[in-house]
C-alpha cells in the first residue's frame, strides 16, 4: 500500500465515521440556521419588493446579506412538501 | 456449525450479491450516470439538498437504518424456528430484496427531483395513495414504539445492571449538549468524557457482587445492582407485592418469561406463573415504563441539540464499541479455539453453536394455540437485516437529496444495507452460541461470551452487562426519535382538523398514551410481529412504487416486481395470521389482555385494508403504464 493509498484509506474511514457520528447533527444545525435566515429574509421582504418597512438605513445595511440567500430561500419555501418531509 | 463458517458464508454471499447482481442492475437497468445532475446539485439549498461525499453518506445512511430491528428480529426468529431458517432468510433476503429496496428507494427519489415516496406515489399511482400512506405510517410508528417500549420496560425491571447505565446515559446526554453547544468544548474531549463515563456505568453494574462459592447462589448484588434491586422491591411494595395486571404470551417470547431449565420446563418467577402462563405486570415494570416515557418525552420536546442528539451521539459510540469488539471476538473465537463454561457447567468452545439449526417448521395447526408457520411469519419476524420499509422512507427523504453522483446510489444504499445485514448475522451468531435464554438476554449473554475471547473469562459478567446496556441504548435511541417523528406526524396529520394537536406537548403525550395502552395490554411477540408486518408492508409498498416507476420508464421491472409480489403476499398473510393468533390465544383470556388484543386486531385490519387499497391502485397504475399511459398531473401544493 503506497503512502497515498494509506492516506486515502484513513480519509475514507474518517469520512465514514463522521457520517455515522456527526453528519446528522451538522444537518440539524444547518437547518436551524436556515430557519433563522428565512425569518431574516421575511423581515427585509418589504424593502426587497419596494415597500419601506424598516428605516432605510437598516435596510441598506441588511440587504447585502439577504440578497445572496434569495434563490435558496425561494427553493426551500416553494418546494412541495408533505408530512414525510417533516419526519427526518 | 461455528462462527467461522458464518463469517465465510456471509463474505461469499455478500460479495457475490453486490458484485454480480447489484452492480449489474445498477449498470444495465437503472443506468446510473455520473454525468447526470442529481437533485442535490440541481436544487442545492445548503441544507436538505446538498451534495455530500459518498463515504459520509454511507455512514449517515447506515447509522439511520441500523437500529434494534437487526438484533431483536434474528434473536426472536432463532428462538422460534432455529438458526438455519433465520440465517437463510437473512442472506437470501438481503441479496435479492433488501438491497433492492434501499437502493431503488434512493434512485427513484433521485430521478424524481428528490421527492418523497408519498409524493412520487401521488404522481405515479393515485392521489389517494399519499393520504393512505400517512395513515399507514402513523400506525406503523405506533407499533414500532409499542414493541420497543415493551421490551425495554421488561429489561429495566428485570435486570438490575441496566437502569443505572441508562440513567447515566440521560445525564451524560444533557452534559454533552451543554458542553458542546453552550460551553463550546472540544468534540474529542467531550466524547471521551461522556462515552467513558456511560460505558463504565453500564459495565460496572455487577461490580462488587459476591457469590457463595459452594452453592453458586448470589450473596450480594454489589452496590449498584443492590441499590436497583432494593428500589424495585420498594416500588413493588406499593401494591403489597401484587401484580397491577396480568397478560399472556402463548409463544413464550415475552422478555419477562424465564428460559427453560435443565429439565426443559420454565420455572415460575416473581413475575411469571409457569402453571397458568400468566405474566404479572408489577409496579416496578410500570415505573420503568414511565421512566422510559419521560426520557423519550424530553427527547421529543426539548430542542434536539439539548438532549436527543447528544444521547444518540453517545449511543452511537457505545454501540460501535460493543458491536465492533463482539465481531472481533466472533472472528477470533474459532481461530483461537477459546473455551467457556456454559449454563449447564460444561466446558464448550465459544465459537460452536449451541442452538438447534431447526426447532420447528411451525405448520402444525391447533385452533387453540398460537400458530407460527415458517411462511409467512419468519419473514416478518426478521425485518431489518433482510429488508425494511424504514430504510426506504429514510433513503428517499434523507439520503437521496444528498447524493452527489447517481453512481454513489449503490455503494451508499446497497452498501449500507449489506452492512446492516452483517449486524443481523452477528446477532444471530451471538444468540446461537449461547443456546439458552430469552430475547435480549441471549444477545447480551452472546456479547458477554464473545468479549471473553478478548478480555478473558473473568469479563463475562461485565461483558453481559455491557451487552444489555448496548441493546437498551440501540432500542432507546430509536424509540425517542420515533416519538419525535410521531409527534410531528400527528400534528401535521390531525393538526389541521384538531388544532390542539399542533401543540407539541399534546401530540407527544397522545402518542405516548396510545403506545402505553398497547404495551400494557398487548402481547409482546404479536406486537413485534405486527410491527414486522407493517414494516415489511411499507417495504413492499416502496417496492411497488419503484416497480410502477420502472414500468412507466419502460425499463425491465422484474428485479423489483418479484420481490414486491413476494413481500406483499407474505406480509398480508402474516398480518392475518397475527390477527388470528391474537383472536385465538389472547381474546379468550378476557380482561385487559383481551382489550389489548382487540386493539391490535383492529390495527392489523386497518393495515391490511390500506395495503389492499394501495396494492389495487398500484396494479391499475402498472397496467396503465404497460399500455403506454402517462403520469397524473402534477399535484397541487396544498393537497
Amino acid at each position: 500500500m503506497t503512502e497515498e493509498q494509506k492516506k486515502s484509506f484513513w480519509q475514507n474511514m474518517k469520512e465514514i465515521l463522521y457520517g455515522m457520528a456527526s453528519h446528522d447533527m451538522s444537518r440539524y444545525a444547518l437547518r436551524t440556521r436556515a430557519s433563522m435566515e428565512h425569518l431574516f429574509i421575511l423581515i427585509t421582504m418589504g424593502d426587497m419588493i419596494g415597500i419601506p418597512i424598516l428605516p432605510p438605513y437598516y435596510s441598506l445595511r441588511l440587504l447585502p446579506y439577504v440578497v445572496p440567500q434569495i434563490s435558496t430561500w425561494k427553493r426551500r419555501l416553494l418546494r412541495e412538501k408533505d408530512v414525510s418531509d417533516a419526519m427526518f | 456449525m461455528n462462527t467461522l463458517w458464518i463469517v465465510i458464508l456471509a463474505t461469499v454471499v455478500i460479495y457475490a450479491a453486490y458484485n454480480f447482481y447489484a452492480k449489474r442492475i445498477d449498470r444495465d437497468i437503472i443506468k446510473a450516470d455520473p454525468k447526470k445532475a442529481t437533485p442535490a446539485k440541481m436544487y442545492m439549498d445548503g441544507v436538505d439538498f446538498m451534495p455530500t461525499s459518498r463515504n459520509v453518506l454511507y455512514g449517515y445512511h447506515f447509522k439511520s437504518i441500523a437500529a434494534a430491528g437487526p438484533i431483536v428480529g434474528p434473536i426472536t426468529a432463532a428462538n422460534i424456528w432455529g438458526w438455519a431458517p433465520a440465517l437463510l432468510w437473512l442472506l437470501i433476503g438481503v441479496s435479492f430484496i433488501g438491497w433492492v429496496s434501499d437502493y431503488t428507494a434512493i434512485m427513484v427519489a433521485v430521478r424524481n427531483d428528490g421527492n418523497s415516496l408519498s409524493a412520487i406515489s401521488h404522481k405515479l399511482i393515485a392521489p389517494r395513495t399519499r393520504s393512505i400512506l400517512f395513515v399507514f405510517i402513523f400506525f406503523y410508528l405506533l407499533l414500532v414504539a409499542g414493541a420497543f417500549m415493551g421490551i425495554m420496560s421488561a429489561l429495566m425491571a428485570a435486570r438490575p445492571d441496566v437502569p443505572f447505565g441508562i440513567l447515566m446515559l440521560g445525564i451524560m446526554g444533557f452534559l454533552a449538549g451543554q458542553m458542546l453547544y453552550k460551553w463550546k468544548m472540544d468534540l474529542i474531549v467531550v466524547t471521551a468524557i461522556v462515552v467513558v463515563v456511560t460505558i463504565a456505568a453500564m459495565v460496572f453494574g455487577p461490580f462488587g457482587a459476591t457469590v457463595n462459592p459452594e452453592t453458586k447462589a448470589m450473596q450480594w448484588q454489589g452496590p449498584i445492582n443492590g441499590a436497583v434491586v432494593a428500589f424495585n422491591g420498594a416500588v413493588n411494595k406499593i401494591t403489597g407485592g401484587n401484580a397491577v395486571m396480568t397478560v399472556y404470551d402463548p409463544t413464550n417470547a415475552d422478555p419477562r418469561i424465564p428460559a427453560p431449565g435443565a429439565d426443559g420446563k420454565r420455572p415460575s418467577t416473581a413475575v411469571y406463573d409457569a402453571e397458568t402462563g400468566a405474566i404479572k405486570t408489577m409496579p416496578a415494570y410500570l415505573f420503568w415504563a414511565l421512566f422510559i416515557l419521560a426520557f423519550s418525552y424530553l427527547a421529543a420536546t426539548l430542542p434536539i441539540w439539548r438532549f436527543a442528539q447528544p444521547v444518540n451521539y453517545i449511543g452511537f459510540w457505545i454501540t460501535l464499541i460493543t458491536i465492533g469488539l463482539s465481531a472481533l471476538g466472533a472472528v477470533l473465537a474459532p481461530i483461537l479455539g477459546t473455551t467457556a463454561v456454559n449454563a449447564a457447567g460444561e466446558t464448550v468452545k465459544v465459537a460452536d453453536f449451541a442452538l438447534k439449526p431447526l426447532i420447528t417448521w411451525g405448520f402444525a395447526y391447533d385452533p387453540t394455540k398460537a400458530w407460527q408457520p415458517l411462511w409467512p411469519m419468519l419473514f416478518v419476524t426478521i425485518a431489518c437485516g433482510s429488508i425494511s420499509g424504514w430504510h426506504a422512507l429514510i433513503g428517499s427523504i434523507g439520503t437521496a437529496r444528498q447524493l452527489e453522483y447517481e453512481t454513489d446510489g449503490l455503494p451508499v444504499g446497497g452498501g449500507a444495507m449489506f452492512t446492516e445485514n452483517t449486524l443481523g448475522l452477528l446477532s444471530l451468531v451471538a444468540v446461537s452460541i449461547v443456546g439458552t435464554g430469552g430475547g435480549a438476554g441471549r444477545f447480551a449473554a452472546g456479547v458477554g461470551t464473545l468479549l471473553t475471547v478478548l478480555f478473558g473469562p473473568g469479563f463475562k459478567t461485565f461483558g453481559t452487562a455491557l451487552g444489555f446496556g448496548a441493546f437498551m441504548v440501540i432500542v432507546l435511541t430509536v424509540t425517542q426519535l420515533i416519538f419525535r417523528v410521531m409527534r410531528v406526524t400527528l400534528s401535521e396529520w390531525v393538526g389541521e382538523a384538531v388544532p390542539a394537536f399542533k401543540n407539541m406537548h399534546i401530540s407527544t403525550i397522545t402518542s405516548m398514551v396510545l403506545t402505553m395502552l398497547l404495551v400494557l395490554t398487548g402481547t409482546w411477540v404479536y406486537l413485534w410481529q405486527l410491527f414486522g408486518a407493517a414494516n415489511q408492508l411499507m417495504a413492499a409498498l416502496s417496492l411497488l412504487i419503484v416497480t410502477v416507476w420502472l414500468r412507466e420508464q419502460k425499463k425491465n421491472p422484474s428485479f423489483a416486481l418479484w420481490p414486491t409480489v413476494f413481500m406483499y403476499v407474505t406480509t398480508l398473510a402474516a398480518t392475518l395470521v397475527t390477527a388470528r393468533n391474537l383472536y385465538a390465544t389472547i381474546v379468550p383470556k378476557g380482561g385487559a389482555a383481551a382489550a389489548g388484543a382487540w386493539a391490535m386486531i383492529v390495527i392489523a385490519i386497518l393495515l391490511f385494508v390500506t395495503a389492499l387499497v394501495i396494492g389495487w391502485d398500484g396494479y391499475n397504475a402498472y397496467q396503465r403504464y404497460a399500455k403506454g399511459g402517462t403520469t397524473q398531473k402534477a399535484p397541487a401544493a396544498a393537497d
